[in-house]
């Protein structure tokens, strides 16, 4: 292989995996905050992704309603409707001596529902393309060529990912998320509401999954399986250390561009195993993940 | 004496009587009026467009065979159930036409896995099984006793085809090459490679998950390679990605969509989002002409008069209704050749000896050895919106070996 062509994969593979790696690092960010207060790994993450996509799509195309209501009316539906399974569901599978497995089958339970009302509503038949609000066109970055919708998902992620960290960060209601995350018990003492918290995750974590639905829908194809993207965000967190929030934004990062290199470098056919890989590589070399911090052993 | 070889005489008589007795027992599905014929494929479910005109269609012409007279002096009769191309629904299907309704042959199946996966019981039940649109590779290769079909188009003549156009049309030396990681697109890449070689083509393949979401890798490399022609076998969405990819990476060779992701062009385009994609792209179309054409214009005209509530929905007659036509002609030919005394083994011998042209691009042959009917295609330039027929038909070379 020549040197052109090596540097040529090597920018093309950055800037591509960059892009996706932002999805992926959304959704990781998405499932993180959930396991961090409720200590439930949703496995309805890609599903509600997958419903977002296309309940925007119904608002735009089906009732014509014009993009800038379109979105945050879906932002907002997802919001709800995640703070409510929360509530109605999930809380009352804690209370009847839910274990971690029980919560873990509820989303299970939820992401089943969610397919099969996109498949009830006869629009899942095919895969169906989502208007992007960019124009066509692409922009070279060294040899790397990007169109303006890859430009845009890039950027706009990195946005959404600064509003969270400051949200996280800086306001009253992250300081409390961060709290449940650190020590429920103690954020309870100290007058934060353990219910309240743990549903404005889930709508929060809703919120982040509806962007990055928004964000991505117009570059891949609708279809009731496109959930599956939720996986890669699963390999992200993991290798990211599954509580870090940095660490979900790095995996995802990680991931994108590995997929690509890999694709590039060695086989296509070794995409779709490239994120487990990376994530076995990740746990062997250092079980925490990334981020994870080191394993500390409390002495009693 | 004369009373015992009389006695003798009424004997064999009787003996002769129970044989026959016994002979048409053993063919259910066939009474003196009567031959019952299972017709199973996805009349429902996500699947549905990839069969239900197809069952439409070859409904409408065993309704026709039955209006012109039947086939010596029997009328058929259908028997209808629902796939909806998933294995357990299809071989539950075939089960129960089998051994409840007792059918002389089953004709069906629109999907390629559910297919494959009632391969072993129909082997065993000895009954004749023509399929309707699936390519079936798998149930077709190696060749079993009473199993036929490849009507539209078998994966391995796909991809012999498409490297034949790619020759013939484009002179191509260097053909680039996605299809998927699975069974079905390792069965159009066994024949696909051969064939290039064949003409001293060089030959680059990408295999793809099905779900494949970010396509840069196998876009990139075929452009790295400079190869002169590129081809797709993938299913519709990683095509449609695909073809917004080679556009974005202004990749500016010919790209050839084999019929495996045309099911809706329209779809196609609307889900590409760029009409400049289109600029050098070719698709593969497995009948003998523009779909809608005249010289297709009595299938669509016997559909409209057969179905004329369903033919005034939108999305109707589905693009596969021509494929279901092949299926009943070989059913109605094997039938009329196997004569008044059919047995099943009458219909596999006379099913063996077919070749006639049909609604398909190339001819509907079967041997003794070749079970998959159908090799060839045509094929269109497509430009988002019009398509121009390119003059020719396009024949895959593969043929089964034993090993």
């Amino acid at each position: 292989m020549d040197w052109d062509i090596i540097w040529l994969f090597v920018q093309q593979g950055v800037a591509s995996g960059l892009v996706s790696g932002a999805v992926y690092a959304l959704l990781a960010l998405a499932i993180v905050i959930v396991y961090r207060t409720t200590d439930v790994a949703n496995f309805a993450q890609g599903e509600i992704y997958m419903a977002a996509s296309y309940l925007a799509f119904f608002l735009i195309v089906v009732f014509a309603a014009p993009s800038f209501v379109a979105i945050p009316v879906t932002i907002l539906i997802v919001c709800g409707v995640s703070a409510a399974f929360q509530r109605l569901v999930l809380t009352r599978v804690a209370a009847a001596r839910g274990v971690s497995v029980n919560l873990v089958i509820a989303t299970l339970g939820l992401s089943y529902l969610l397919k099969g009302m996109v498949r009830f509503s006869g629009f899942g038949d095919a895969p169906r393309s989502f208007p992007s609000v960019v124009p066509d066109g692409t922009v070279m970055i060294g040899d790397a060529s990007l169109s303006y919708l890859d430009v845009v998902i890039f950027a706009a992620s990195l946005v959404v990912m600064a509003v969270f960290f400051w949200v996280f960060t800086y306001t009253k209601l992250g300081r409390a998320m961060r709290a449940v995350g650190m020590n429920r018990r103690a954020a309870a003492l100290v007058g934060i509401s353990l219910s309240r918290v743990q549903m404005q995750v889930w709508a929060f974590s809703g919120g982040i999954s509806a962007i990055a639905a928004l964000l991505i829908a117009p570059k891949l194809l609708l279809t009731v399986e496109m959930g599956h993207i939720a996986t890669l965000a699963f390999a992200a967190a993991i290798v990211g250390g599954f509580t870090s929030l940095p660490g979900a934004v790095v995996g995802g990062f990680i991931i994108g561009i590995a997929e690509n290199m890999v694709g590039l470098f060695a086989s296509s056919r070794a995409i779709i195993v490239t994120p487990f890989v990376v994530i076995m590589l990740v746990l062997t070399l250092k079980p925490q993940g990334l981020f994870g911090g080191a394993i500390r052993v409390r002495k009693v | 004496m004369r009373k015992m070889s009389k006695m003798l005489g009424l004997l064999a008589g009787s003996a002769l009587l129970g044989l026959s007795g016994v002979a048409m027992a053993a063919e259910p599905g066939l009474t003196d009026t009567t031959i019952k014929i299972g017709l199973f494929g996805p009349m429902s479910g996500p699947a549905q467009a990839y069969g239900q005109d197809v069952m439409n269609a070859a409904k409408m012409y065993y309704a026709k065979v039955n209006a012109d007279g039947g086939i010596n002096g029997r009328k058929i009769e259908i028997v209808e159930e629902d796939d909806r191309c998933s294995p357990n629904d299809l071989v539950a299907a075939v089960k129960k036409l089998v051994e409840q309704d007792q059918v002389f042959i089953l004709n069906g199946g629109s999907c390629s896995a559910p297919v494959v996966a009632a391969k072993d019981y129909v082997v065993r039940s000895e009954v004749p099984w023509v399929m309707l649109n699936a390519s079936g590779d798998g149930a077709l290769y190696p060749p079993q006793p009473n199993i036929f079909g490849a009507m539209s188009i078998s994966q391995r003549a796909v991809g012999g085809s498409t490297v034949e156009f790619a020759v013939k049309q484009f002179g191509a030396k260097k053909i680039g090459y996605i299809n998927h990681d699975d069974a079905y697109g390792a069965w159009n890449l066994e024949a696909a490679g051969p064939q290039a070689k064949e003409h001293g083509a060089t030959f680059l393949s990408e295999s793809v998950d099905p779900k494949i979401t970010d396509v840069t890798a196998p876009v990139l490399k075929m452009k790295a390679a400079n190869v002169d022609v590129l081809i797709l076998t993938t299913y519709a969405a990683p095509a449609q990605l695909i073809l917004k990819k080679a556009a974005e990476l202004h990749f500016n060779k010919p790209i050839i969509v084999a019929v495996n992701a045309i099911a809706n062009l329209k779809q196609m385009v609307d889900n590409v989002g760029t009409k400049d994609a289109f600029k050098n792209v070719y698709i593969q179309e497995l009948l003998m002409a523009k779909p809608g054409s005249e010289k297709l214009a009595w299938v669509y005209d016997m559909y409209k008069k057969a179905y004329p509530e369903l033919s005034a929905q939108p999305g109707h007659p589905q693009v596969y209704m021509p494929y279901g036509i092949p299926p009943a002609e070989v059913v109605v030919k094997a039938l009329q050749a196997a004569g008044r005394d059919v047995t099943r083994a009458k219909f596999i011998d006379a099913v063996e000896h077919l070749n006639f042209n049909s609604v398909m691009a190339g001819p509907i042959a079967f041997t003794h050895t070749e079970h998959a009917a159908q090799k060839s295609s045509i094929y269109f330039k497509f430009d988002g919106d019009d398509l121009t027929e390119v003059p020719g038909v396009f024949a895959s070379h593969w043929t089964y070996k034993a090993n």
